[in-house]
């Protein structure tokens, strides 16, 4: 059964189009031991294809070892969502790389978090922030590395 | 915040499903934000006020404000 309302799917659809860069949503699930692993790749099954600009990687916590690290995954489910970037090095060939801006979330996005993750998607499409100009100002200051997790539960 | 800087990266968790995270952060309350494992933000502050805050625990000065016109 879709988890996703017609009516969603018609308005999602639409905001994706305001979709500047490709993001591509990098997913880690696992077969055994994770209870709501399922439900998030179903929710991801069907939010991908509403945007032209949006495409998912699965990986297997158990197995991808590699990847796990490179991202940074502490527990699953796990979605990474990164911006991809077209560069043409000299040769002429084009190539695509990933801009990750750290952007993790972890455990099923519904309700509320739902909407988060529709809005880093299209914040990561466009690259900015969105934030004040002052708000920008300030964090411009931030030159360690800071580790910001924002806890949340279902609504 | 982590579009903006690269030196700020970003986990969103549905807290009820890691009970250890709940128990690790002390997470009573929702929304929380916990900077670099230590420091606390209860409830859901507006960015005017969160990123001055923030700036602040992070030891960072905050500029002089504009001057007024």
């Amino acid at each position: 059964m879709a988890l996703l309302k017609d009516s969603d799917r018609a308005a999602l659809r639409e905001t994706f189009t305001e979709m500047t860069a490709r993001v591509r949503l990098i997913f880690f699930t696992q077969a055994l031991g994770c209870e709501t692993c399922e439900i998030v790749g179903q929710i991801l099954d069907e939010v991908t294809p509403l945007g032209e600009k949006i495409e998912l990687v699965k990986y297997n916590n158990a197995i991808d070892r590699d990847q796990v690290a490179h991202y940074g995954i502490a527990r699953i489910p796990a979605i990474a969502v990164v911006r991809l970037e077209a560069t043409a090095p000299d040769d002429g060939a084009l190539a695509v790389t990933e801009h990750d801006y750290g952007i993790r979330f972890y455990g099923v996005p519904s309700g509320y978090e739902f909407m988060s993750l529709i809005g880093a998607i299209l914040d990561v499409s466009s690259g900015d922030s969105q934030l004040s100009a002052p708000s920008r100002t300030l964090l411009a200051q931030v030159t360690e590395p800071t580790h910001l997790q924002v806890f949340t539960t279902p609504t | 915040m982590a579009i903006e800087n690269p030196n700020v990266r970003a986990d969103m968790i549905e807290v009820s499903e890691y009970p250890e995270l709940a128990q690790r952060y002390r997470v009573y309350g929702v929304p929380l934000t916990v900077v670099n494992q230590t420091v606390r933000f209860e409830g859901g502050a507006p960015e005017p006020y969160f990123i001055p805050a923030l700036l602040e625990q992070l030891g960072l000065k905050r500029p002089a404000p504009e001057p007024a016109e």
